[in-house]
């Protein structure tokens, strides 16, 4: 009885001891390895940085500092999340740069996925490279939560 | 709705058949030997869910999968009957050895062509043939992709299974697989799947058997309910199956994520064979 006991804590133990498998956001952020769904994590390695993939930062043109900011987008981290939740898109009318929980219907998501019906070009303007699959999917992430200030 | 009074209904027999007592109080204690063909038992798994029979101490089997890729409700009918049901498209293929390590206990290795690895162990805690009114095994599984390099998904479960005399047996499986998801848990609302395996395996002559299962799920679960029905044949330690379901995977993780959103159905065969 005992051995069974034990062979059966065993087991319980084991499954338990694996049930921590996950995969890791590092490895989806590819060429931006701390990205995480965040706005400040967005705005620090995705807006402010390039990477190491070689995509450009989004603030060598979309800020005020010493230029007009392209598109009308100033990404400059003071008011960044501000220029884009809930803010329309100039040039398109109806569209809105972030609609918290609607990453889909995003302008951010479908300029930087490049789709079809979007205004000028697909972001980074000299891309490529551009964003990765992954990297999109992390900032898919964040809007669909809400696209929190955090 | 309609899917949900299936269940029901299918959870009423179920409920029936375990409050049920035994037809024939299983065979004595010389059925105890789990080298004793169960007539209403053959087999280690019944489509993809495995059952709670045990294997002898240094017994083993193997097993086959063959899942077609096709799905069956492409084209009319001139279409499938061109691709001879699915059987000249590729097929998700499993290879599958278990042997019975320890009095009770078995260990599995599962392999299929997708590069999924899966270990499982499974012990048998209670047994009807001993008196009780079901058999209880406990099961733990864990799987991995790349050959069982990435993405891992472990599993803890039971095996809940009552035979009614050599005729029938009827199961139902709760288990919990981890790391359903393929995506990280930043990214995703779920990353576990809870499952209740629901199974039975009739046996409608001496040798042929009806088989079907379903698993309906809750947390993650993107496709639709795992579901599949069979008939086989059992020929000496061999068992023939001939399979239809919803979901092509074989794998714990495989099972709960169900089959594809759209509904379709594939055809496939499962072949098994103990060697003792």
């Amino acid at each position: 009885m005992l051995k069974r006991l034990s062979l059966i804590v065993g087991l319980c133990v084991a499954g338990a001891a694996l049930a921590a498998c996950d995969e890791k956001l590092s490895t989806l952020a590819g060429p931006t390895p701390g990205l995480e769904p965040t706005f400040s994590s967005i705005q620090r390695d995705i807006f402010e940085s390039t990477d190491s993939a070689g995509r450009s930062a989004c603030t060598n043109c979309h800020t005020s500092t010493g230029r007009t900011p392209a598109g009308g987008i100033n990404l400059i981290h003071d008011v960044a999340y501000d220029q884009l939740v809930n803010a329309p898109v100039r040039g398109r009318v109806g569209a809105i740069r972030v609609i918290p929980g609607d990453p889909d219907n995003s302008y951010l998501i479908q300029k930087l996925e490049g789709r079809a019906d979007i205004v000028g070009r697909r972001m980074p303007f000299n891309g490529p490279p551009f964003l990765t699959d992954g990297q999109i999917l992390i900032i898919r992430r964040w809007i669909a939560i809400g696209a929190p200030r955090n | 709705m309609r899917r949900v009074s299936t269940l029901s209904a299918a959870l009423l027999v179920l409920a029936c058949t375990f409050a049920a007592p035994s037809i024939v109080r299983a065979q004595a204690p010389a059925d105890d030997d789990p080298a004793v063909l169960r007539l209403a038992e053959p087999d280690f798994t019944l489509i993809g869910l495995p059952t709670s029979l045990r294997l002898p101490t240094f017994g083993s089997s193997f097993r086959v999968t063959h899942r077609f890729t096709r799905p069956l409700g492409q084209g009319d009918f001139g279409d499938l009957a061109g691709d001879f049901f699915g059987i000249d498209s590729g097929a998700q293929i499993g290879l599958e050895y278990r042997f019975g390590l320890v009095k009770n206990g078995q260990v599995v290795f599962h392999r299929t062509s997708t590069r999924t690895i899966q270990f499982s162990g499974q012990y048998s805690v209670l047994r009807q043939s001993g008196g009780a009114p079901v058999d209880v095994s406990a099961l733990v599984t864990i799987e991995g992709t790349n050959n069982f390099r990435d993405s891992y998904s472990p599993a803890v479960g039971a095996i809940i299974s009552r035979d009614i005399g050599t005729f029938a047996a009827f199961y139902v499986e709760p288990i919990w697989v981890n790391n359903t998801n393929p995506f990280p848990t930043q990214l995703v609302d779920h990353n576990n799947t809870f499952m209740v395996g629901i199974g039975a395996r009739i046996r409608l002559l001496p040798t042929v058997y009806i088989t079907g299962e379903v698993a309906p799920t809750s947390g993650y679960r993107p496709g639709q309910t795992h579901g599949a029905f069979a008939i086989e044949k059992r020929v000496g330690g061999h068992l023939f199956q001939l399979n239809f379901s919803d979901n092509i995977g074989t794998t714990m993780a495989q099972i709960a994520r169900g089959g594809p959103p759209q509904n379709d159905w594939f055809m496939g065969f499962n072949i098994s064979r103990k060697f003792f």
